[in-house]
């Protein structure tokens, strides 16, 4: 695993509550523009993230798993052709309460092309899941609205 | 030859709002562990970071100011001896529209390898970011994590 992103977020909210955010598929669908993860969640498990349509986007295991406060995972992208096969990943999750909020932090080890993928998209999902438990109201999809812009453009 | 750190957030705001937020006291105040930022706020002009029982934070100049995509900051730390003695680093901040919402990206560098500043505004960014987009969004910022 030749490098790391890390993305360190602050969210008004509890360690349990944000679990579940990061875990549960019908909270996920609400901030990661209908994406949605499925798995016990127990070590050695499998885990999947599938778009709203039910293909799937990620697959692999559950490598450590203890609520509320560290998940990682072992990440397969299943959909981008040139990211299928890029060798291996892992995403970790740590999260640590900090007095009436909660510390995240997101650490994704994967070679550059995945990489570059998901240090584009790791702001933008975590900057919905934020809004989403602290306003109920998720954000758009950055690349959607890129993509409508140069349409008008 | 040089250290670099990158954060980028997305917030439910305007980007005339976000600069706003990023340049007035009565915002940073806020959201900033309470420093003031103070500058005119035209190229050339000092800039400073002030603590609320006056101590200077940090301090620098305005390299470059376009309200409301793009602000540069050359950018000193002037209260911790060691991270004050790597010298001027650089602050770039972008704003970029996207629908309803801002798109902020923080690019803050120095010229020198495995710096203790960056090491410091790679902890403290998130933090401010992160409460900054509270403020906005909900009309709170997040308490201090210190």
């Amino acid at each position: 695993m030749s490098d790391r992103f890390v993305y360190v977020t602050y969210i008004s909210t509890t360690p349990e509550k944000l679990w579940q955010a990061l875990t549960d598929a019908a909270f996920t669908r609400e901030y990661w523009w209908g994406m949605f993860l499925e798995s016990d969640w127990k070590q050695g498990s499998r885990w999947a993230m599938k778009f709203a349509d039910g293909r799937l986007n990620t697959t692999g295991e559950v490598l450590e798993s203890d609520p509320p406060r560290r998940l990682v995972l072992d990440w397969h992208n299943e959909y981008s052709p040139e990211l299928i096969g890029d060798g291996p990943s892992r995403a970790s999750f740590d999260i640590e309460q900090i007095g009436e909020m909660v510390k995240l932090t997101v650490t994704h080890e994967a070679q550059p092309k995945l990489l570059e993928s998901v240090s584009g998209g790791w702001p933008k999902v975590l900057a919905s899941l934020k809004s989403y438990i602290e306003t109920g109201k998720p954000l758009p999809n950055p690349g959607n609205c890129a993509a409508a812009r140069e349409q008008a453009a | 030859m040089s250290s670099q750190f990158v954060y980028v957030t997305y917030i439910r705001t305007t980007p005339e709002k976000l600069f706003e937020a990023l340049t007035k006291p009565e915002f940073t105040r806020q959201y900033w562990y309470g420093v003031s930022s103070e500058s005119e706020w035209r190229v050339g002009a000092e800039w400073k970071l002030r603590f609320s029982d006056g101590r200077i934070a940090d301090a620098g100049e305005v390299l470059e100011y376009d309200p409301p995509k793009r602000l540069v900051l050359k950018w000193r730390n002037e209260f911790r001896p060691e991270l004050k003695a790597e010298g001027f680093s650089r602050c770039v901040m972008e704003i970029e529209t996207l629908g309803e919402m801002a798109k902020l990206t923080i690019t803050h560098s120095i010229e020198r390898d495995n710096a203790k500043f960056i090491e410091a505004v790679a902890g403290g960014w998130p933090q401010v970011l992160s409460s900054l987009k509270s403020l906005l969004e909900t009309g709170k910022p997040l308490p201090s994590a210190k």
